[in-house]
Protein backbone atom coordinates (compact mmCIF):
# COMPACT_ATOMS: atom_id res chain seq x y z
CA UNK A 1 0.00 0.00 0.00
CA UNK A 2 0.69 3.64 -0.65
CA UNK A 3 2.19 4.49 2.85
CA UNK A 4 4.47 6.96 1.68
CA UNK A 5 1.84 9.35 0.35
CA UNK A 6 0.06 9.12 3.48
CA UNK A 7 3.20 10.26 5.38
CA UNK A 8 4.08 12.57 2.95
CA UNK A 9 0.84 13.97 3.68
CA UNK A 10 0.76 13.78 6.95
CA UNK A 11 4.31 15.18 7.33
CA UNK A 12 2.97 18.38 5.24
CA UNK A 13 0.34 18.65 8.13
CA UNK A 14 2.95 18.29 11.09
CA UNK A 15 5.37 20.42 9.72
CA UNK A 16 2.61 23.76 9.51
CA UNK A 17 1.84 22.71 13.03
CA UNK A 18 5.41 22.93 13.62
CA UNK A 19 4.91 26.44 12.45
CA UNK A 20 2.68 27.73 14.67
CA UNK A 21 4.51 25.58 18.01
CA UNK A 22 0.90 23.38 18.70
CA UNK A 23 -0.58 20.16 18.42
CA UNK A 24 -2.21 19.30 14.93
CA UNK A 25 -5.60 20.88 14.16
CA UNK A 26 -7.66 20.87 11.79
CA UNK A 27 -7.00 24.57 10.19
CA UNK A 28 -3.03 22.73 9.94
CA UNK A 29 -4.63 20.40 7.63
CA UNK A 30 -6.29 22.48 5.70
CA UNK A 31 -3.86 24.78 5.05
CA UNK A 32 -0.97 22.36 4.56
CA UNK A 33 -3.48 20.69 2.13
CA UNK A 34 -3.59 24.16 0.04
CA UNK A 35 0.17 24.65 0.63
CA UNK A 36 0.66 21.19 -1.27
CA UNK A 37 -2.12 21.66 -3.95
CA UNK A 38 -0.37 25.29 -4.87
CA UNK A 39 -4.01 26.26 -4.41
CA UNK A 40 -5.24 29.54 -3.44
CA UNK A 41 -6.58 28.70 -0.81
CA UNK A 42 -9.07 25.98 0.97
CA UNK A 43 -12.11 25.62 3.65
CA UNK A 44 -13.73 23.09 5.87
CA UNK A 45 -17.46 23.48 6.10
CA UNK A 46 -19.26 20.34 8.67
CA UNK A 47 -22.50 18.93 8.45
CA UNK A 48 -24.96 20.38 10.98
CA UNK A 49 -27.15 17.87 12.45
CA UNK A 50 -30.11 19.28 10.01
CA UNK A 51 -27.96 17.91 7.19
CA UNK A 52 -26.82 21.78 6.16
CA UNK A 53 -23.23 22.34 5.74
CA UNK A 54 -21.87 25.56 8.51
CA UNK A 55 -18.13 26.44 7.26
CA UNK A 56 -15.92 26.07 10.03
CA UNK A 57 -12.50 27.65 9.14
CA UNK A 58 -10.37 28.41 5.96
CA UNK A 59 -6.74 29.33 5.00
CA UNK A 60 -8.17 33.13 4.68
CA UNK A 61 -11.45 35.86 4.35
CA UNK A 62 -11.40 35.20 0.62
CA UNK A 63 -11.78 31.62 0.76
CA UNK A 64 -14.14 31.80 3.91
CA UNK A 65 -16.49 34.20 2.00
CA UNK A 66 -16.66 30.81 -0.65
CA UNK A 67 -17.62 28.83 1.51
CA UNK A 68 -19.79 30.95 3.45
CA UNK A 69 -21.09 31.89 0.04
CA UNK A 70 -21.74 27.83 -1.20
CA UNK A 71 -23.37 27.79 2.52
CA UNK A 72 -26.29 30.68 2.70
CA UNK A 73 -26.99 30.32 -1.72
CA UNK A 74 -27.55 26.19 -0.77
CA UNK A 75 -26.17 24.78 -3.91
CA UNK A 76 -22.32 24.46 -5.03
CA UNK A 77 -19.18 21.72 -5.22
CA UNK A 78 -19.40 21.19 -1.42
CA UNK A 79 -23.04 20.00 -1.13
CA UNK A 80 -23.07 18.19 -4.25
CA UNK A 81 -19.88 16.40 -3.06
CA UNK A 82 -21.58 15.53 0.42
CA UNK A 83 -24.80 13.77 -0.85
CA UNK A 84 -22.75 12.15 -3.83
CA UNK A 85 -20.66 10.87 -1.35
CA UNK A 86 -17.34 11.25 -3.74
CA UNK A 87 -15.39 14.20 -4.51
CA UNK A 88 -16.95 16.95 -7.24
CA UNK A 89 -14.16 18.62 -9.42
CA UNK A 90 -14.75 21.40 -10.91
CA UNK A 91 -11.99 22.89 -13.64
CA UNK A 92 -13.78 26.13 -14.30
CA UNK A 93 -16.90 27.73 -12.63
CA UNK A 94 -16.40 29.97 -15.28
CA UNK A 95 -18.03 27.51 -17.82
CA UNK A 96 -21.10 26.28 -19.32
CA UNK A 97 -21.01 23.20 -17.15
CA UNK A 98 -20.60 25.44 -13.82
CA UNK A 99 -23.19 27.83 -14.90
CA UNK A 100 -25.73 24.93 -15.19
CA UNK A 101 -25.15 22.75 -12.61
CA UNK A 102 -24.82 25.69 -9.51
CA UNK A 103 -26.66 29.04 -11.32
CA UNK A 104 -26.47 31.43 -8.06
CA UNK A 105 -22.81 30.59 -6.76
CA UNK A 106 -21.09 30.45 -10.34
CA UNK A 107 -23.15 34.05 -10.96
CA UNK A 108 -21.98 34.91 -7.49
CA UNK A 109 -18.12 33.92 -7.94
CA UNK A 110 -18.07 35.41 -11.64
CA UNK A 111 -15.14 38.32 -11.35
CA UNK A 112 -13.81 37.01 -7.85
CA UNK A 113 -10.89 35.46 -10.36
CA UNK A 114 -11.61 32.19 -8.97
CA UNK A 115 -11.60 29.13 -11.28
CA UNK A 116 -11.14 26.04 -9.70
CA UNK A 117 -13.23 24.76 -7.18
CA UNK A 118 -12.37 21.21 -6.10
CA UNK A 119 -15.16 19.65 -2.81
CA UNK A 120 -13.64 16.50 -1.19
CA UNK A 121 -15.92 14.74 1.46
CA UNK A 122 -14.62 14.44 5.07
CA UNK A 123 -16.65 11.30 5.17
CA UNK A 124 -16.69 7.34 5.16
CA UNK A 125 -20.30 6.32 4.17
CA UNK A 126 -23.02 7.54 6.20
CA UNK A 127 -20.37 9.10 8.63
CA UNK A 128 -20.25 12.62 7.39
CA UNK A 129 -18.29 15.22 8.98
CA UNK A 130 -17.84 17.30 6.40
CA UNK A 131 -16.27 18.82 3.29
CA UNK A 132 -12.65 19.95 2.20
CA UNK A 133 -12.80 22.71 -0.28
CA UNK A 134 -10.07 24.15 -2.58
CA UNK A 135 -9.97 26.64 -4.78
CA UNK A 136 -7.70 27.60 -7.52
CA UNK A 137 -7.40 30.92 -9.34
CA UNK A 138 -6.58 29.28 -12.67
CA UNK A 139 -8.87 27.02 -14.41
CA UNK A 140 -7.83 23.56 -15.46
CA UNK A 141 -7.70 19.86 -13.66
CA UNK A 142 -5.59 19.02 -10.51
CA UNK A 143 -2.72 16.42 -11.55
CA UNK A 144 -3.59 13.26 -11.22
CA UNK A 145 -0.68 12.61 -8.30
CA UNK A 146 -2.85 16.16 -6.27
CA UNK A 147 -6.11 14.96 -6.49
CA UNK A 148 -4.90 11.43 -4.82
CA UNK A 149 -2.98 14.05 -2.40
CA UNK A 150 -6.71 15.63 -1.70
CA UNK A 151 -8.09 12.87 -1.07
CA UNK A 152 -5.77 11.72 1.36
CA UNK A 153 -5.92 15.18 3.01
CA UNK A 154 -9.97 14.99 3.37
CA UNK A 155 -8.75 11.11 5.50
CA UNK A 156 -6.45 12.97 7.28
CA UNK A 157 -8.87 15.87 8.14
CA UNK A 158 -11.52 13.27 8.83
CA UNK A 159 -9.52 11.38 11.72
CA UNK A 160 -8.62 14.76 13.15
CA UNK A 161 -12.27 15.93 13.34
CA UNK A 162 -13.69 12.26 14.79
CA UNK A 163 -10.39 12.95 17.33
CA UNK A 164 -11.43 16.29 18.21
CA UNK A 165 -14.41 14.70 19.92
CA UNK A 166 -12.91 12.79 22.26
CA UNK A 167 -9.93 14.86 22.97
CA UNK A 168 -7.59 12.63 21.59
CA UNK A 169 -4.46 13.57 20.21
CA UNK A 170 -2.13 10.85 18.75
CA UNK A 171 1.45 10.70 17.38
CA UNK A 172 1.77 11.06 13.52
CA UNK A 173 3.03 7.20 13.76
CA UNK A 174 -0.34 6.40 15.01
CA UNK A 175 -2.21 8.63 12.78
CA UNK A 176 -0.58 6.96 9.52
CA UNK A 177 -1.50 3.57 10.97
CA UNK A 178 -4.44 4.13 12.09
CA UNK A 179 -6.03 6.41 8.98
CA UNK A 180 -8.62 3.82 7.97
CA UNK A 181 -5.60 1.78 5.44
CA UNK A 182 -6.19 -1.83 7.07
CA UNK A 183 -9.33 -3.97 7.50
CA UNK A 184 -11.99 -0.94 6.71
CA UNK A 185 -14.92 -3.68 6.41
CA UNK A 186 -14.45 -4.49 9.97
CA UNK A 187 -14.06 -1.32 11.61
CA UNK A 188 -16.85 0.13 9.58
CA UNK A 189 -19.53 -2.61 10.38
CA UNK A 190 -18.31 -2.19 13.96
CA UNK A 191 -19.42 1.72 13.78
CA UNK A 192 -22.37 1.08 12.29
CA UNK A 193 -23.08 -2.01 15.36
CA UNK A 194 -22.28 0.44 17.63
CA UNK A 195 -24.27 3.06 16.11
CA UNK A 196 -27.28 0.78 16.22
CA UNK A 197 -26.24 -0.25 20.25
CA UNK A 198 -26.31 3.70 21.90
CA UNK A 199 -28.30 5.14 19.20
CA UNK A 200 -25.94 7.57 17.84
CA UNK A 201 -24.79 8.67 14.20
CA UNK A 202 -22.60 5.96 12.78
CA UNK A 203 -20.04 8.98 13.07
CA UNK A 204 -20.14 8.95 16.37
CA UNK A 205 -19.67 5.47 16.88
CA UNK A 206 -16.24 6.08 14.72
CA UNK A 207 -15.12 8.33 16.86
CA UNK A 208 -16.14 6.32 20.48
CA UNK A 209 -14.06 3.09 18.19
CA UNK A 210 -11.08 5.50 17.99
CA UNK A 211 -11.03 7.10 21.38
CA UNK A 212 -11.30 3.43 22.80
CA UNK A 213 -8.43 2.12 20.31
CA UNK A 214 -5.79 4.84 21.61
CA UNK A 215 -6.83 4.55 25.61
CA UNK A 216 -6.83 1.26 25.18
CA UNK A 217 -3.53 1.19 23.30
CA UNK A 218 -5.10 -1.50 20.68
CA UNK A 219 -5.32 -1.63 17.36
CA UNK A 220 -8.48 -0.05 15.98
CA UNK A 221 -9.53 -3.10 14.01
CA UNK A 222 -8.65 -5.33 16.94
CA UNK A 223 -11.15 -2.94 19.12
CA UNK A 224 -13.78 -3.51 16.23
CA UNK A 225 -13.81 -7.29 15.95
CA UNK A 226 -14.22 -7.14 19.68
CA UNK A 227 -17.03 -4.91 19.60
CA UNK A 228 -18.44 -7.37 16.41
CA UNK A 229 -17.72 -10.34 18.45
CA UNK A 230 -19.59 -8.77 21.13
CA UNK A 231 -16.65 -8.73 23.71
CA UNK A 232 -16.37 -5.54 24.38
CA UNK A 233 -19.42 -3.27 25.45
CA UNK A 234 -18.61 0.90 24.55
CA UNK A 235 -20.78 3.19 25.75
CA UNK A 236 -21.40 6.80 24.76
CA UNK A 237 -21.29 8.35 27.68
CA UNK A 238 -18.54 9.63 27.43
CA UNK A 239 -18.34 11.90 24.58
CA UNK A 240 -18.05 15.52 25.46
CA UNK A 241 -20.82 17.60 26.81
CA UNK A 242 -22.25 19.29 24.04
CA UNK A 243 -22.94 17.01 21.79
CA UNK A 244 -20.08 15.98 19.54
CA UNK A 245 -22.33 17.37 16.30
CA UNK A 246 -22.24 20.90 17.32
CA UNK A 247 -19.59 22.21 15.34
CA UNK A 248 -18.06 25.12 17.57
CA UNK A 249 -17.36 21.70 20.52
CA UNK A 250 -15.15 20.47 17.77
CA UNK A 251 -12.51 23.42 18.10
CA UNK A 252 -13.14 25.65 20.46
CA UNK A 253 -9.71 27.61 20.37
CA UNK A 254 -9.78 28.01 16.55
CA UNK A 255 -13.60 28.44 15.35
CA UNK A 256 -13.73 32.48 15.96
CA UNK A 257 -10.94 33.79 14.24
CA UNK A 258 -9.79 31.53 11.76
CA UNK A 259 -10.86 34.00 8.80
CA UNK A 260 -9.27 36.65 9.54
CA UNK A 261 -5.39 34.59 9.87
CA UNK A 262 -3.22 34.16 7.30
CA UNK B 1 -25.23 -20.53 -31.51
CA UNK B 2 -24.32 -22.51 -28.69
CA UNK B 3 -26.30 -22.62 -25.43
CA UNK B 4 -22.97 -21.10 -23.79
CA UNK B 5 -22.47 -18.41 -26.31
CA UNK B 6 -26.69 -17.55 -25.74
CA UNK B 7 -26.13 -17.26 -21.94
CA UNK B 8 -22.77 -15.27 -22.59
CA UNK B 9 -25.07 -12.89 -24.75
CA UNK B 10 -28.12 -12.83 -22.20
CA UNK B 11 -25.71 -11.80 -19.47
CA UNK B 12 -23.73 -9.11 -21.79
CA UNK B 13 -27.42 -7.74 -22.16
CA UNK B 14 -28.23 -8.25 -18.93
CA UNK B 15 -25.06 -5.87 -17.32
CA UNK B 16 -25.59 -3.39 -19.87
CA UNK B 17 -29.44 -3.04 -18.90
CA UNK B 18 -28.18 -2.87 -15.55
CA UNK B 19 -25.39 0.19 -16.61
CA UNK B 20 -28.93 2.65 -16.49
CA UNK B 21 -28.09 6.44 -15.16
CA UNK B 22 -29.15 5.77 -11.63
CA UNK B 23 -27.62 2.35 -11.16
CA UNK B 24 -26.33 0.87 -8.27
CA UNK B 25 -22.87 0.18 -8.33
CA UNK B 26 -22.62 -2.48 -5.68
CA UNK B 27 -25.73 -4.19 -7.38
CA UNK B 28 -23.44 -4.36 -10.24
CA UNK B 29 -20.73 -6.11 -9.18
CA UNK B 30 -22.34 -8.12 -6.95
CA UNK B 31 -24.08 -9.35 -9.93
CA UNK B 32 -21.63 -9.77 -12.41
CA UNK B 33 -19.53 -11.24 -9.72
CA UNK B 34 -22.16 -13.98 -9.84
CA UNK B 35 -22.40 -14.61 -13.70
CA UNK B 36 -18.20 -14.81 -13.66
CA UNK B 37 -18.54 -17.72 -11.67
CA UNK B 38 -21.27 -19.32 -13.58
CA UNK B 39 -20.23 -17.95 -17.43
CA UNK B 40 -16.42 -19.09 -16.39
CA UNK B 41 -17.14 -22.60 -14.88
CA UNK B 42 -15.55 -21.35 -11.87
CA UNK B 43 -16.38 -21.87 -8.34
CA UNK B 44 -16.48 -18.28 -7.16
CA UNK B 45 -15.33 -15.06 -7.93
CA UNK B 46 -14.20 -11.56 -5.54
CA UNK B 47 -13.76 -8.30 -7.28
CA UNK B 48 -11.43 -5.69 -5.64
CA UNK B 49 -10.76 -2.16 -6.42
CA UNK B 50 -7.90 0.37 -5.80
CA UNK B 51 -8.52 3.46 -3.47
CA UNK B 52 -6.48 6.74 -3.44
CA UNK B 53 -3.69 5.12 -0.87
CA UNK B 54 -3.24 2.14 -3.29
CA UNK B 55 -4.96 -0.06 -1.50
CA UNK B 56 -7.11 -2.80 -3.00
CA UNK B 57 -10.69 -3.16 -0.79
CA UNK B 58 -12.92 -5.89 -1.58
CA UNK B 59 -16.17 -4.64 -3.49
CA UNK B 60 -17.79 -7.81 -4.48
CA UNK B 61 -17.78 -11.43 -4.11
CA UNK B 62 -20.03 -14.44 -5.34
CA UNK B 63 -19.72 -16.68 -2.23
CA UNK B 64 -18.86 -16.15 1.49
CA UNK B 65 -16.02 -18.27 1.54
CA UNK B 66 -14.69 -16.19 -1.80
CA UNK B 67 -15.05 -12.99 0.67
CA UNK B 68 -13.13 -14.59 3.61
CA UNK B 69 -10.09 -15.89 1.15
CA UNK B 70 -10.08 -12.14 -0.14
CA UNK B 71 -10.38 -10.63 2.83
CA UNK B 72 -7.05 -12.82 3.89
CA UNK B 73 -5.43 -11.89 0.57
CA UNK B 74 -5.95 -8.24 1.86
CA UNK B 75 -4.69 -8.33 5.48
CA UNK B 76 -1.67 -10.16 4.85
CA UNK B 77 -0.96 -7.64 1.03
CA UNK B 78 -0.19 -11.27 -0.43
CA UNK B 79 -2.29 -13.24 -3.25
CA UNK B 80 -2.86 -13.52 -7.21
CA UNK B 81 -5.09 -10.15 -7.19
CA UNK B 82 -2.70 -7.92 -5.53
CA UNK B 83 0.38 -9.58 -8.25
CA UNK B 84 -2.30 -8.90 -10.91
CA UNK B 85 -3.35 -5.11 -9.72
CA UNK B 86 0.97 -4.65 -8.98
CA UNK B 87 1.53 -6.12 -12.27
CA UNK B 88 -1.36 -5.12 -14.80
CA UNK B 89 -0.78 -8.54 -16.14
CA UNK B 90 -3.15 -11.88 -15.24
CA UNK B 91 -2.12 -14.53 -12.95
CA UNK B 92 -2.87 -18.03 -12.36
CA UNK B 93 -2.03 -20.76 -10.20
CA UNK B 94 -3.26 -24.06 -11.50
CA UNK B 95 -2.39 -25.94 -8.46
CA UNK B 96 -2.57 -24.36 -5.38
CA UNK B 97 -0.87 -27.22 -3.10
CA UNK B 98 2.22 -25.96 -5.35
CA UNK B 99 2.06 -22.18 -4.13
CA UNK B 100 2.93 -22.36 -0.99
CA UNK B 101 6.38 -20.44 -0.91
CA UNK B 102 4.98 -17.53 -3.13
CA UNK B 103 1.76 -16.67 -1.08
CA UNK B 104 2.12 -18.78 2.11
CA UNK B 105 -1.06 -17.41 4.27
CA UNK B 106 -3.28 -16.35 0.77
CA UNK B 107 -2.80 -20.27 -0.08
CA UNK B 108 -3.45 -21.44 3.29
CA UNK B 109 -6.83 -20.04 3.67
CA UNK B 110 -7.79 -20.53 0.10
CA UNK B 111 -6.87 -24.87 0.58
CA UNK B 112 -8.94 -24.29 3.99
CA UNK B 113 -11.78 -22.86 2.07
CA UNK B 114 -12.04 -25.63 -0.28
CA UNK B 115 -10.83 -23.81 -3.50
CA UNK B 116 -7.68 -25.40 -5.34
CA UNK B 117 -6.83 -23.74 -8.28
CA UNK B 118 -6.80 -19.55 -8.80
CA UNK B 119 -6.94 -16.99 -11.81
CA UNK B 120 -6.51 -13.51 -11.34
CA UNK B 121 -7.29 -10.71 -14.06
CA UNK B 122 -6.74 -7.08 -13.82
CA UNK B 123 -8.90 -4.31 -14.30
CA UNK B 124 -7.79 -2.06 -16.97
CA UNK B 125 -8.75 1.54 -17.89
CA UNK B 126 -6.22 2.59 -20.78
CA UNK B 127 -2.77 2.47 -19.22
CA UNK B 128 -4.01 2.30 -15.18
CA UNK B 129 -4.90 -0.07 -13.63
CA UNK B 130 -7.57 0.27 -11.12
CA UNK B 131 -8.59 -2.97 -10.06
CA UNK B 132 -8.69 -6.95 -10.14
CA UNK B 133 -10.85 -9.95 -10.73
CA UNK B 134 -10.60 -13.08 -8.78
CA UNK B 135 -11.56 -16.41 -9.91
CA UNK B 136 -11.32 -19.63 -7.50
CA UNK B 137 -11.74 -23.06 -8.58
CA UNK B 138 -12.49 -26.09 -6.68
CA UNK B 139 -10.52 -28.16 -9.16
CA UNK B 140 -7.11 -28.42 -10.23
CA UNK B 141 -6.36 -26.90 -13.91
CA UNK B 142 -6.03 -24.17 -15.96
CA UNK B 143 -8.35 -21.78 -17.85
CA UNK B 144 -8.43 -22.76 -21.33
CA UNK B 145 -7.47 -19.18 -23.08
CA UNK B 146 -11.10 -18.92 -24.58
CA UNK B 147 -12.22 -18.63 -21.23
CA UNK B 148 -9.61 -16.26 -19.90
CA UNK B 149 -10.81 -13.73 -23.30
CA UNK B 150 -14.17 -13.97 -21.68
CA UNK B 151 -13.44 -14.03 -17.96
CA UNK B 152 -11.12 -10.36 -19.39
CA UNK B 153 -13.94 -9.33 -21.33
CA UNK B 154 -16.04 -9.93 -17.71
CA UNK B 155 -13.31 -7.73 -15.85
CA UNK B 156 -13.62 -4.77 -18.64
CA UNK B 157 -17.37 -4.78 -18.11
CA UNK B 158 -17.07 -4.11 -14.47
CA UNK B 159 -14.56 -1.23 -14.95
CA UNK B 160 -16.44 0.09 -17.36
CA UNK B 161 -19.38 -0.34 -14.61
CA UNK B 162 -17.49 1.62 -12.21
CA UNK B 163 -16.36 4.66 -14.24
CA UNK B 164 -19.33 4.65 -16.50
CA UNK B 165 -18.16 5.31 -19.70
CA UNK B 166 -15.73 3.65 -22.43
CA UNK B 167 -12.27 5.52 -23.39
CA UNK B 168 -13.29 9.16 -23.45
CA UNK B 169 -13.56 9.15 -19.04
CA UNK B 170 -11.83 12.53 -17.65
CA UNK B 171 -9.36 11.65 -14.50
CA UNK B 172 -11.88 13.57 -12.85
CA UNK B 173 -14.93 11.45 -13.73
CA UNK B 174 -12.98 8.13 -13.24
CA UNK B 175 -11.91 9.46 -9.51
CA UNK B 176 -15.22 10.60 -8.40
CA UNK B 177 -17.11 7.27 -10.14
CA UNK B 178 -14.21 4.80 -8.10
CA UNK B 179 -14.51 7.22 -4.47
CA UNK B 180 -18.60 6.67 -5.14
CA UNK B 181 -17.71 2.80 -5.89
CA UNK B 182 -16.06 2.15 -2.67
CA UNK B 183 -17.70 4.76 -0.64
CA UNK B 184 -21.00 2.57 -1.43
CA UNK B 185 -19.23 -0.46 0.02
CA UNK B 186 -18.31 1.28 3.31
CA UNK B 187 -21.75 2.29 3.78
CA UNK B 188 -23.06 -1.17 3.08
CA UNK B 189 -20.56 -2.78 5.92
CA UNK B 190 -22.28 0.10 8.49
CA UNK B 191 -25.07 -1.26 7.40
CA UNK B 192 -24.50 -4.79 7.90
CA UNK B 193 -23.03 -3.97 11.45
CA UNK B 194 -26.25 -2.31 12.57
CA UNK B 195 -28.31 -4.67 11.79
CA UNK B 196 -26.39 -7.64 13.20
CA UNK B 197 -27.41 -5.84 16.51
CA UNK B 198 -31.13 -4.68 15.74
CA UNK B 199 -31.64 -7.70 14.36
CA UNK B 200 -29.41 -10.32 16.05
CA UNK B 201 -28.03 -11.68 12.81
CA UNK B 202 -24.66 -11.83 11.89
CA UNK B 203 -23.07 -9.92 9.06
CA UNK B 204 -23.24 -12.43 6.00
CA UNK B 205 -27.02 -12.51 7.02
CA UNK B 206 -27.35 -8.83 7.31
CA UNK B 207 -26.28 -8.69 3.86
CA UNK B 208 -28.94 -10.91 2.65
CA UNK B 209 -31.38 -9.15 4.41
CA UNK B 210 -30.65 -5.68 2.55
CA UNK B 211 -30.50 -6.94 -0.32
CA UNK B 212 -33.73 -8.79 -0.01
CA UNK B 213 -35.19 -5.45 0.98
CA UNK B 214 -33.82 -3.68 -1.90
CA UNK B 215 -35.28 -6.30 -4.73
CA UNK B 216 -38.11 -6.62 -3.35
CA UNK B 217 -38.79 -3.06 -3.06
CA UNK B 218 -36.87 -2.43 -6.39
CA UNK B 219 -34.78 -0.10 -4.25
CA UNK B 220 -30.75 0.78 -4.81
CA UNK B 221 -28.78 -1.54 -2.36
CA UNK B 222 -26.87 1.56 -1.12
CA UNK B 223 -30.48 3.95 -0.47
CA UNK B 224 -31.65 0.72 1.97
CA UNK B 225 -27.83 0.90 3.72
CA UNK B 226 -28.48 4.80 3.94
CA UNK B 227 -31.82 4.34 5.33
CA UNK B 228 -31.16 1.51 8.01
CA UNK B 229 -27.52 3.85 9.46
CA UNK B 230 -30.35 6.70 9.21
CA UNK B 231 -32.93 4.52 11.19
CA UNK B 232 -35.26 5.68 8.58
CA UNK B 233 -36.47 1.94 7.95
CA UNK B 234 -38.21 0.17 11.01
CA UNK B 235 -36.62 -3.44 11.21
CA UNK B 236 -39.86 -4.73 10.91
CA UNK B 237 -40.36 -3.96 7.44
CA UNK B 238 -36.58 -5.31 6.83
CA UNK B 239 -37.67 -8.62 8.85
CA UNK B 240 -40.68 -9.60 6.74
CA UNK B 241 -38.62 -9.93 3.71
CA UNK B 242 -35.82 -12.05 5.57
CA UNK B 243 -35.53 -15.20 3.90
CA UNK B 244 -36.06 -18.50 5.62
Amino acid sequence: MDHERSARVWGAIRAVANGDDSSLSLLHAVTACAQVLSAAGAGLALTSSGGMLEPLLATDAEIGELDELQSSLGEGPSGDAISAGAPVLETDLAGLNAGRRWPSFSAAVAGRGMHGAFAFPVAAGAAKVGVLSVYRRQAGPLRAEQLQDALVFADAVFVLALDQRHGVSADLDEMIEAAFTARRAEVHQAAGRLAAQEGVSVADALALLRAHAYSSGQPLHRVAADVMSGSLKLESGSSPPGGPTDPKELDPDHAENEQEED
Amino acid sequence: MSATDRRVREVFIELSDTLVDDFDIIEFLDRLAARCSELLGVSACGILLADHHGVLNLVAASTEQARLVELTQLQNSEGPCLDAFSTGHPVQHPDLRDARGRWPRFTAAAIGAGYLSVQALPMRLRDKVVGAVNLFSRSTGQLDADTITLGQALADAATIGIVHQRAMARQEVVTEQLQTALNSRVLIEQAKGFLTHSLSIDVDEAFVVLRHYARANSRRLTDVADDVVQGRLTMSALRSVTPG
